[in-house]
């Protein structure tokens, strides 16, 4: 399979803190990698280096082929082929389901406002949304807000699609929702790269693991084999105090 | 100028006893006023807002000279131009009062009218125990930029002839030659009269943790 | 107690209301747009990375907040020619007032900008937008309708302040009270009618932003 993604010694720093301190990994096209690890190790930071929306201090990013230069106009040809879900959905409070999905397309890249539209209305079933396509944002749930985010995403049809932590804001009834669209994706092939904590969802879904801890890579490989033995100490008691 | 800033220190103090009574029974008046607006015989409360609106409408420079030159023709009593400031500062003062005690009184919640009425509250009662303390911790902060307001306006004063800092500035200047260090002086006092009084609101603000200062913009002056 | 009003004495005056009403209009609707653009440069420095910037823009505001408007007339009408620039009144005025109202005016922006989640920016970012996309589709929406009403208090207040510009010899709504009442001795008179302007003026923006706010936000968007 062909290789979309490589990290090569990222370094990065917030002032005199490092955050990630030499990440590298290739992913190729239809993995799905799972990112684990204690809070606050540099695991949101380490998505947000690949779209270029925090700049690294060291090692070097590539998103098929081409560098990943953040601060630069080059890093918006990137962002338009990769995908983001965040924690909080981010969705825009003035604009409806529909128009939050079609926003993109129509601005970023240039399309036809009637073929967007039709694609958005797919996009909306594949979500399982249809019926609160005009709604607006504060008038959705949570898990509703998320899948109407992850329909923003896709509208672009994105090469890789970034998701952090995306049911941690969600109730627990709607989590399943969320969990079953991006089940869906999976199977679809597409290339995800996830943070989560829903151990056994990456166990399920996932292609690979990757434990992080203090901004370094610990541990990767084959997520049902980590989580029923993973072989450093370290990942082996996250992994079995996040597993109950 | 030197020689003078003792004179224009006392001006100031007028200034402030200017203000300071304008606002005393601005904060009356609004409060009354907030009361009628809360009735709920209409016309009662068609007259609260028609003079609200009225004196958000009307600049206060207006207000101020149909004090000095309108009053005595109509009613046939001669205002001193300090008289007549101080009425047309609280004129316009209550006004802006009587929206922000009503919003403090809003902010108290529906329960606790219930509650004191179940406990055999009169009305009186209930505003004079339980509202009112309530919503003074809602209505202080505010009060504080609508005093700001009128320390500010206060300085219109002087078109009428009321001799307080502004023109006390102005006086200065012209007995001085015409320069214009007075007027950067009178900027000066006032500025530091003003910012320390703000201080003390956003301290209030702090100690009550009630909303932003939002509520004092548009009070331009 | 027997003051008859009369509106015959005035008559003859009313021409040079049209005219004084046209200036205070001018003068208010100028220093608006002015203030609101100046107001957004104070508002954009006040969220600078630099501390200097920040503080400069912080001092700003406190400064034309604690400020009588009618001292700052006063300074600028009497420091320019002291500086070698000769002011009309007319735009001196407009200098006092603008320079007075940006400070509100960038408090109101800075206020709407806070507004704005960080997220917000972020994930228009992270959809390839350019700064100016971000601005036109998802920032600027939002600090408009937190910004509305807290502007139209704020248009509300430049028109009424803009009475002040009659003590730099402005020839506004005000000074034509002034002078027409004093030649006239009908007081009385002209401060009603003056102060009818004014309200007109003022309700008109009032319940225009009232309409205009109510078709522009009709949808059942809460944020
Ligand atoms: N803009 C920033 N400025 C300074 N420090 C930051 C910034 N963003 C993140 N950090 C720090 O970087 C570290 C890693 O943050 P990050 O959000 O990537 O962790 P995480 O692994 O996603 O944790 P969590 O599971 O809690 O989301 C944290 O200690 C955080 O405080
Ligand atoms: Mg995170």
């Amino acid at each position: 399979m062909s290789e979309i993604l490589a990290l090569d010694g990222v370094v990065k720093r917030f002032g005199a803190r490092t955050i990630l301190d030499g990440i590298s990994m290739k992913v190729s096209a239809g993995e799905i990698v799972c990112f684990v690890g204690p809070s606050g190790t540099g695991k949101s930071t380490l998505l947000r280096c690949v779209n270029g929306l925090e700049p690294i201090q060291g090692g070097s990013i590539s998103f098929e082929g081409a560098p990943v230069l953040a601060q630069t106009a080059s890093i918006r040809a990137v962002r338009r082929r990769v995908g983001m879900i965040f924690q909080h959905f981010n969705l825009y409070p003035h604009l409806t389901a529909l128009e939050n999905v079609m926003l993109a397309p129509v601005v970023v890249h240039g399309e036809a406002r009637a073929a967007v539209e039709a694609r958005a209305r797919g996009l909306f079933d594949t979500v399982r949304l249809s019926h609160r396509i005009n709604a607006y944002p504060a008038q959705m749930s949570g898990g509703e807000q998320q899948r109407v985010a992850i329909a923003r995403a896709l509208c672009t049809n994105p090469h890789l699609l970034m998701f952090d932590e995306p049911t941690s804001a969600l109730d627990p009834e709607t989590v399943g929702d969320v969990l079953g669209v991006m089940r869906d994706l999976a199977r679809e092939g597409r290339t995800m790269l996830v943070v989560t904590h829903e151990i056994r969802f990456a166990a399920e879904v996932g292609t690979r693991m990757v434990f992080m801890d203090q901004g370094r890579i610990v541990e990767e490989g084959d997520p049902r084999q980590m989580v029923a033995s993973a072989s450093t100490e370290r990942a082996r008691q996250f992994l079995g105090a996040i597993n109950h | 100028m030197i020689a003078y800033l003792p004179l224009m220190l006392r001006a100031a103090g007028t200034t402030l006893w200017l203000s300071w009574l304008a606002m005393l029974i601005g904060a009356f008046g609004g409060t009354l006023l907030a009361l009628v607006h809360m009735q709920r015989i209409a016309p009662f409360r068609w007259l609260a807002i028609a003079y609200m609106e009225f004196f958000r409408s009307v600049p206060i420079l207006i207000v101020m000279f149909f004090a000095y030159y309108g009053v005595p023709l109509v009613l046939g009593l001669d205002l001193s131009p300090f008289a007549a400031a101080t009425l047309a500062l609280a004129l316009h003062a209550s006004a802006t009062m009587s929206e922000v005690v009503r919003a403090g009184i809003g902010s108290v919640g529906h329960g606790q009218w219930e509650a004191a009425q179940a406990a055999g509250f009169t009305w009186l009662q209930t505003m004079r125990h339980i509202i009112a303390p309530q919503a003074l911790r809602v209505v202080l902060p505010p009060s504080i930029g609508v005093f700001i307001t009128t320390l500010k306006e206060s300085s219109l004063a002087s078109i009428i002839g009321y001799i307080e800092l502004t023109r006390t500035g102005l006086l200065v200047r012209d007995s001085t030659g015409g320069g214009f260090a007075p007027l950067l002086a009178l900027g000066v006092l006032y500025f530091l009269i003003n910012y320390a009084i703000s201080q003390i609101g956003a301290a209030l603000e702090r100690r009550f943790q009630t909303g932003s200062r939002i509520e004092t913009v548009g009070a331009m002056a | 107690m027997n003051y008859t009003f009369t509106l015959r004495t005035i008559y003859p005056y009313l021409g040079e209301l049209w005219q004084a009403a046209a200036v205070t209009l001018w003068l208010s609707s100028l220093a608006i747009v002015l203030s609101i653009a100046l107001g957004a440069g104070i508002a954009v420095l006040r969220r600078s990375r630099l501390r200097l910037l920040r503080v400069l823009g912080a001092v700003y505001v406190e400064i034309m907040r604690n400020t009588p408007l009618l001292v700052i007339l006063y300074v600028v009408y009497f420091a320019a020619p002291a500086i070698g620039i000769r002011l009309s009144s007319f735009v001196a005025a407009l200098l006092g007032l603008t320079l007075n109202s940006a400070g509100y005016m960038a408090e109101i922006l800075r206020a709407g900008l806070i507004a704005v989640a960080p997220g917000q920016f972020e994930a228009a970012q992270s959809q390839g937008m350019t700064g100016w996309q971000v601005f036109r589709h998802v920032v600027f929406p939002q600090v408009f309708r937190t910004i509305y009403a807290p502007l139209g208090n704020q248009v509300i207040a430049v028109i009424l302040a803009s009475s002040l510009a009659s003590a730099v010899a402005v020839e506004d709504v005000a000074s034509w009270m002034q002078t027409v009442g004093s030649t006239s001795f009908r007081f009385f008179e002209t401060f009603v009618i003056a102060a009818i302007v004014y309200l007109v003026l003022c309700q008109t923006v009032n319940i225009a932003r009232l309409l205009i706010g109510r078709w522009l936000f009709r949808q059942g968007a809460t944020r």
